[in-house]
């Protein structure tokens, strides 16, 4: 898969870091929230027992004043009295009386009083508000714990009723067990069978279930209903006859709140925490990336352009890569330098190709280099420029040397040129494509030297293409050519003057020559540019051309019909 | 004693022969409220199986200073002839009714259960101090109070019942209104003390001249002030 390093170097700063951070985050989270839960856990555990410390005290403080109850003389007289008047209706009710007014007193639901055996004498319940006898014969109720009658449960206490210091009955004291007084949620249950509950949202089965997986222990965690309770068993009192009261706190209930708290608190913090190394790992991927994508975008810019950039080293950024830069500016430098190198020897050595292909002829000597300073005078005037005018510059020095491969004999004829010497000069361009074919980096001069004596009518060799058919480049130097063959010495004849060659070249134009490269001839001849280096010509040369100025056709249409033109 | 009760007659004989009587008539101003409430089960207390609500003394919660005026028992002292009295202090709706009994020394009172429970009528009181043992309904008891003096009457198997039989010293005894007005009529001329009595403030005395030309008249401020004197009665 490709990938751009910036995102290369952000994933894998990002994912490791992001990992770490949800994974620690992850693990405090928990930690925490055991740790709270633990903690709440255990204050719970306080809260109940010192609850049921509170109840078990309560319960001596009432046993206390429950025995005072007890202690009643009205009480003990009517017992003696039901105690020696066993079948009287009426002792009955006396005591029953008696019982229904402390009950309304002291505000019990159940009161029983028995003989010292045990067996009931007189008892009587609050049914509705309303303090009603019992048929005692029914009844078997407990002297402590619980007592469930008529769908009441009763929380039984039991009290000696003594005269004399000797027993005479029992008196059971019994409140209406009602949970909902209980400020916990607790279950009431015999023999694992739940009577009461006030535990919210749970049905029995779950509470019966709950309490099964409880068994026998005091305290116990268990869950009801999907919920994690601490339940304790009110093991203070004992309840007799199967009867277990356990109250109930929900963990989770308490702990939820600031369980929820957390998580929050967690969720943001790791949320926050993430964005923080998100952004983090996108600038240190950026600072990585930025100077390396620095020098691949001018690396790049060089690519297109050719030239090796030359890098500026920031002193801020980072070590390594101001080390890069730094290598990579040393091999630029090495690559530019060496390259420069190449040009030179490429220039000297297509210089000293022009100059040994001049030195052949004393006529022609710097010919090929007139030709090429006239030739980029042109170009420039035409506004070309950059690499095409460098084309020209070289291929304009070369444009001659297939001329190597003609004969010293006709070359260097003073006189005129059979037809068959003709055919042989007009091989040169040819020649100098095939000699230059071969040369790396040269296919660019070709066009230069093998068409630089096309015509614009079609009349030139070897191709006999017109006008636009022939390139730029070849046109331009072929004007160059001939402008420079009219200024020179030729052994048959002298240098034409200036003006005299400007102006066969405005009659040729358009027939041998592009018009166009004639104007900008023109245009730059009268600024000046052509004077100046038309002027250069060594004397010893001048001094031939006149000495050996032959009675040669003044014109360049002379000169085009002998196609001795360089 | 046989010379007493003779010096007794006597007297009743020359008063009767020689003196035309006169009355006392008196007024018992309460200053305030002296018996606490008594909370008492009402009548259908007894049925099984009834609840039992509570009722205040009804009497007592309905104007408090007419109940205390009419639980003054004014009577003269003095060896004036009396006559033995039959009287009845039954037990009814878990209260002794009438809770108030005032006999001439000598008197018998009987003690009848209305109630469909037991009762156990006691005193321990030092004029005449009785148990009468635990009775169903239907059934009483006679006791005879032969000394004048306060007799308190409870029950064993009722703390909150309670009653008291005033066994005066002679027939000269009145019991006051609610409005706190009492007449003691027919006294021979004399100088007498007259006494008045409530349960929780106690003995007032005061002597009254009886002449032959009209009634006599006396008040009774209950209780006294601190400093003794009379304070004016307010409600």
């Amino acid at each position: 898969m490709k990938m751009r390093f910036a995102t290369h170097a952000f994933l894998w700063s990002f994912i490791p870091f992001a990992l770490l951070l949800a994974g620690s985050f992850w693990v405090i989270q928990q930690r925490v929230q055991t740790t709270v839960r633990g903690g709440l856990r255990s204050s719970l555990r306080e809260a109940h027992m010192s609850m049921a410390r509170l109840r078990k005290e309560n319960e001596l403080q009432n046993s206390r004043f429950l025995q005072i109850v007890a202690e009643n003389p009205a009480l003990k007289a009517g017992l003696q009295l039901l105690l020696t008047e066993r079948k009287s209706g009426a002792a009955q009710r006396t005591v029953e009386d008696q019982l229904r007014e402390i009950a309304e007193t002291l505000r019990f639901d159940f009161l029983l009083i028995s003989n010292s055996d045990g067996l009931p004498l007189a008892c009587i319940m609050r049914v509705d508000d309303q303090l009603v006898a019992l048929d005692i014969h029914r009844l078997t109720p407990p002297q402590q714990g619980f007592f469930t009658l008529g769908g009441s449960t009763y929380q039984i206490a039991s009290f000696p009723i003594d005269t004399n210091s000797e027993n005479i009955g029992v008196l059971s004291i019994g409140e209406r067990f009602d949970l909902s007084e209980l400020s916990t949620p607790t279950i009431l249950a015999q023999n694992g069978k739940i009577l009461r509950s006030s535990v919210p949202n749970a049905s029995e089965a779950d509470l019966e279930a709950a309490l099964g997986r409880c068994g026998n222990q005091a305290e116990c965690e268990t869950r009801i209903a999907g919920e994690t309770y601490l339940t304790l068993a009110a093991d203070s009192i004992d309840f007799g006859d199967g009867y277990t009261l356990r109250s109930l706190q929900s963990v989770d209930s308490v702990s939820g709140p600031v369980q929820g708290v957390l998580r929050k608190v967690f969720l943001f913090a790791s949320l926050g925490a993430l964005l923080a190394a998100a952004a983090l790992s996108f600038f240190s991927s950026r600072s990585i990336v930025r100077p390396i994508g620095a020098v691949v975008s001018s690396l790049r810019e060089s690519e297109q352009t050719g030239t090796l950039p030359s890098f500026q080293s920031n002193p801020e950024t980072i070590q390594e890569i101001r080390e890069l830069t730094e290598s990579f500016k040393r091999a630029a430098g090495a690559v530019r330098e060496s390259r420069e190198n190449l040009q030179q020897a490429y220039e000297e050595f297509v210089g000293s190709l022009a100059s040994s292909l001049d030195a052949r002829d004393d006529y022609t000597a710097g010919h090929s280099r007139r030709v090429s300073e006239y030739s980029c005078v042109i170009a420039e005037e035409m506004n070309i420029g950059g690499r095409d005018l460098e084309i020209i510059r070289v291929g304009a020095l070369l444009h001659d040397i297939g001329k190597i491969g003609v004969m010293d004999s006709v070359l260097r004829k003073p006189g005129r040129l059979t037809p068959e010497e003709q055919v042989l000069v007009q091989q040169h361009p040819s020649i100098g494509r095939r000699i230059l074919e071969g040369v790396r980096g040269f296919q660019v001069y070709l066009s230069i030297v093998e068409l630089h004596h096309e015509n614009w009518n079609g009349t030139g060799y070897p191709l006999n293409l017109c006008d636009v058919q022939v390139p730029l480049c070849a046109r331009i130097v072929h004007v160059a050519d001939a402008y420079d063959a009219m200024t020179s010495a030729r052994p048959y004849r002298s240098a034409l003057r200036h003006e005299d060659a400007m102006r066969e070249l405005n009659r040729y134009a358009a027939v041998q020559f592009d018009p166009e490269v004639v104007q900008a001839l023109i245009r730059a001849e009268q600024k000046g540019r052509m004077h100046k280096t038309a002027q250069e010509p060594a004397p010893s040369r001048r001094l031939l051309s006149v000495s050996r100025a032959p009675a040669d056709s003044d014109t360049l249409e002379g000169q085009i019909s002998e196609r001795r033109l360089g | 004693m046989f010379g007493r009760l003779l010096t007794s007659a006597l007297l009743i004989l020359t008063a009767g022969a020689f003196l035309r009587a006169s009355d006392i008539d008196g007024t018992i101003v309460v200053q305030h409220k002296l018996t606490k409430r008594k909370v008492t089960a009402s009548a259908d207390a007894y049925q099984r199986g009834a609840s039992v609500p509570l009722g205040a003394d009804m009497e007592m919660a309905q104007d408090p200073l007419a109940y205390e005026r009419s639980h003054v028992v004014v009577y003269v002292e003095g060896d004036l002839p009396s006559k033995p009295v039959t009287a009845e202090l039954s037990q009814q709706d878990r209260r002794f009714t009438p809770d108030l009994v005032v006999v001439p020394a000598g008197s018998t009172v009987s003690f009848p259960n209305m109630d469909p429970i037991f009762h156990n009528v006691f005193s321990l009181s030092k004029a005449k101090s009785f148990d009468l043992g635990n009775y169903s309904k239907g059934q009483t008891r006679m006791v005879v109070f032969p000394k004048p003096g306060i007799v308190f009457v409870d029950c064993h198997l009722h703390p909150n019942m309670s009653a008291v039989i005033v066994v005066t010293p002679n027939g000269w005894s009145a019991k006051a209104d609610g409005t706190g007005r009492f007449k003691l009529p027919n006294l021979p001329p004399g100088t007498y003390t007259v006494v008045a009595w409530h349960k929780t403030a106690g003995f007032f005395r005061k002597t009254v001249r009886v002449t032959e030309a009209g009634s006599a008249s006396v008040e009774f401020v209950i209780p006294l002030a601190e400093d003794g004197s009379f304070q004016e009665a307010r409600k």
